[in-house]
């Protein structure tokens, strides 16, 4: 059965295979001495690989969120035979080991490029793996399948002689739906692509949108042009930035810092003289290869099937719905509509009480890929809410799909409610980590473990970071916490408000409710905002609605009012 | 790429299949000092603003204050690309032998490597990979419009 991926050239496969042996060569250097640690650490980073608090962590490349299951079998084995039986999802659709061995990490690599996978460009101050919507290619209200230009710009992007070393790490998203789940508004850069009313491909450019330290929404500088342009004018953001973006202060160093200090039209007219002088360069794309990579994304032959099949299975489905009312639950927050009749895409949720966000072990990867062989095409994705996607379910396979998942540990029914929560791996694993996230995330949810009350609630992204760097996205999330340190002791800063741009809302930095708390009140404060939310909820409000209407004013009162 | 370099002294010059222009070797100035002496070489920083005046210099150094300060590679670029700078470009400063398949791409044509480095004259990190996805000033056709794409 072909899938939508794409598949590897042999031009691809050498220059992945080269790859690993110079960064084991690298790794050989270093281990003899003859590399000094910082100028390994640049090399390693664009190989993926950081050094952690306890172990090194090695990020793997998801390129958008895409997986065949015989990638994802690769990375369980990976997990059983390098790490602790583990890996991690990540924020950015990538997979992370937390306990490699630094000098086994080029055989990681190997076993890697054997199946067309890489952690190139995976950490670094380079341009980072792409990602997008996580239905992309199914979703009922995409206007095309965006990942040929995830992959094009995967490979214009790849160890670019130019733009390797730039100020800071830089981020790119797309998003070819009405509903932005790609959060194109807080990259550094954010790509709408979409078809004209002729039909051809078009690219809207937003830049200097970001989280960290300074959280700010992208602004669009360029609209409507053309798919064949893509590239030369990303190079003229590029070179813009690389050559007049701050290098003396790494807080102050990420395009947004430039685009605010040039002002968005000043930094537009800039890239708009550079863009003129190389748009017609041997780098415009030509139709020949979008349209070879936009190939490999064709989308599988699905069965077409009749009027009375299609019936019967909505009508088995209810049937089920109505007999078992948590698969019923499960259904509601985790089957997300199909483009094609009578399939449903469905979101695995990793998000159990008791096992830390986004952590899956080898068993379960396994599962996963053993499921999307049986119902699927073989294809998975990983979401940017640390869960995986089976794009293309057929909807008569839902109820075996559900029951093997629950006995999986990943059927938890809370995908986009409070307890799907967002958090990055904090101060249990990270270095950088003012306070831990982990034990946060796990205290809300053994709070709110009351499914019916939860289901209640209607959306809410719940984002924990364990410091300003923002990996769990806290300043997008419905109710952001961020870990602070005060005086050596861990808090944690809560706002509410924040949203990502999906949900047909628009995105926006959440506004911080107060002084921060310790991590025992964290649950009680976030107890009481929800009560204020219930209270004043009209019925087709989600809790971002109620906030915006209602203002801060209003749950400052009573957070503290109660703390006093 | 360029699998080969030649050494005189501590320049190191790349040598590719194409041939490359006769090496020159001459004291580099500051802008200000360099205009003055125009039969000498400029040196610029990695920040500077050139102008189409540097078309005449009879070589040109960028000077790379640490090895990842990547505006020498786009300043490299600009000279190659839209100054239409001809003459010898060498890299100077904290040039590391990992970073020199960067260089070599980006229109350099000679570096004197950083204190305490060395390499051999055919050391693979000159060239870790056969060709590249993109175009660079070495090579400016992108792999899109090269022959190899169907396989
Ligand atoms: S937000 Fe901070 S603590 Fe969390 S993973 Fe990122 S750097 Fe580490």
């Amino acid at each position: 059965m072909t899938k939508a991926m794409y598949r590897y050239s042999a031009f691809d496969k050498q220059f992945v295979n080269e790859r690993v042996a110079q960064y084991r060569a690298q790794t050989e250097r270093y281990l003899a001495g003859e590399l000094t640690d910082d100028e390994f650490r640049h090399l390693r980073l664009r190989n993926g690989l950081y050094v952690q608090r306890l172990a090194p962590m090695l990020r793997v490349a998801v390129p958008y969120g895409t997986l065949s299951s015989t990638q994802l079998r690769a990375l369980a084995r990976i997990a059983r035979d390098f790490d602790r039986g583990y890996g991690h999802l990540s924020t950015r659709q990538n997979v992370q080991y937390n306990w490699p061995e630094l000098k086994e990490v080029p055989d990681i690599l190997e076993v890697l490029a054997s199946v067309e996978m890489h952690a190139i460009q995976t950490s670094g101050n380079c341009i980072r793996n792409v990602t997008t919507d996580e239905f992309a290619g199914v979703a009922a209200d995409e206007s095309f399948d965006p990942r040929a230009c995830c992959e094009l710009i995967r490979q214009w992007s790849t160890s670019h002689p130019e733009f390797d070393w730039l100020p800071r790490k830089f981020k790119i998203a797309v998003s070819s739906a009405s509903d932005d789940r790609a959060a194109i508004d807080v990259h550094d850069i954010g790509l709408r692509v979409y078809r004209d009313a002729e039909g051809e491909r078009r690219v809207d450019f937003r830049v200097g949108g970001g989280l960290g330290r300074t959280p700010v929404i992208a602004e669009t500088i360029r609209s409507g042009l053309s798919m064949r342009h893509l590239l030369t004018y990303l190079e003229a953001i590029m070179r813009v930035y690389n050559r007049y973006g701050r290098r003396d202060n790494k807080y102050k160093a990420r395009i947004k810092i430039l685009v605010r200090a040039m002002t968005a039209e000043g930094f537009r007219e800039k890239v708009d003289a550079e863009w003129e002088l190389i748009r017609a360069s041997a780098s415009e794309l030509t139709d020949a290869e979008i349209n070879r990579v936009e190939a490999f994304f064709t989308p599988p032959s699905y069965p077409v099937l009749g009027a009375d099949v299609l019936a019967a299975g909505e009508s088995s489905l209810n049937a089920a719905r109505l007999a078992d009312p948590a698969f019923s639950r499960w259904v509601a927050n985790s089957v997300v509509p199909h483009r094609q009749p009578g399939f449903a895409a469905v979101i695995l949720s990793t998000k159990v009480t008791g096992t830390p966000p986004g952590d899956v072990t080898d068993v379960q990867m396994e599962a996963v890929a053993e499921w999307a062989d049986r119902f699927g095409f073989g294809e998975i994705r990983i979401s940017h809410q640390q869960n995986f996607v089976l794009p293309d379910v057929p909807v008569a396979a839902l109820n075996e799909l559900w029951r093997e998942a629950v006995a999986q540990g990943l059927g938890e029914p809370n995908a986009g409610l409070l307890t799907n929560i967002i958090c990055c791996p904090g101060g249990d694993y990270c270095s950088l980590a003012n306070a831990k996230s982990i034990p946060v995330a796990e205290a809300i949810q053994q709070r709110f473990d009351d499914y019916d009350y939860v289901h209640d609630l209607g959306p809410i992204d719940l984002n924990i970071s364990g410091c300003m760097n923002a990996c769990g996205h806290h300043h997008v999330g419905n109710i952001g916490i961020l870990g602070v340190d005060k005086k050596g002791e861990e808090f944690y800063q809560i706002s509410i408000g924040g949203h990502a741009g999906h949900r047909h809302r628009s995105a926006a930095i959440g506004d911080i409710v107060g002084p921060s708390v310790s991590r025992a009140e964290v649950a009680n404060v976030v107890g009481r905002i929800l009560d204020i939310y219930v209270e004043h909820r009209t019925p087709e409000e989600t809790f971002v609605d109620t906030v915006r209407r209602l203002g801060l004013e209003p749950f400052k009162e009573r957070i503290y009012a109660a703390a006093r | 790429m360029p699998r080969h370099v030649e050494f005189e002294g501590t320049v190191g010059r790349f040598v590719d299949s194409q041939g490359r222009r006769a090496p020159v070797d001459l004291p580099l100035l500051a802008a200000d000092a360099w205009a003055a002496t125009p039969s000498a070489g400029l040196l610029l920083s990695t920040d500077a603003e050139p102008d189409a005046r540097v078309q005449s210099a009879p070589m040109i150094g960028i000077d790379f204050s640490s090895f990842h300060d990547g505006r020498g590679l786009s300043l490299a670029v600009l000279l190659r690309t839209r100054l239409g700078y001809a003459g010898e470009l060498r890299a100077l400063g904290d040039v590391r032998p990992d970073l020199l398949h960067y260089l070599v791409r980006c229109g350099f044509d000679s570096f004197v490597l950083a204190e305490g480095c060395q390499i051999d004259t055919d050391d693979p990190r000159l060239a870790p990979h056969a060709s590249h996805y993109q175009a660079s000033v070495q090579n400016p056709l992108p792999v899109f419009r090269r022959d190899h794409v169907t396989s």
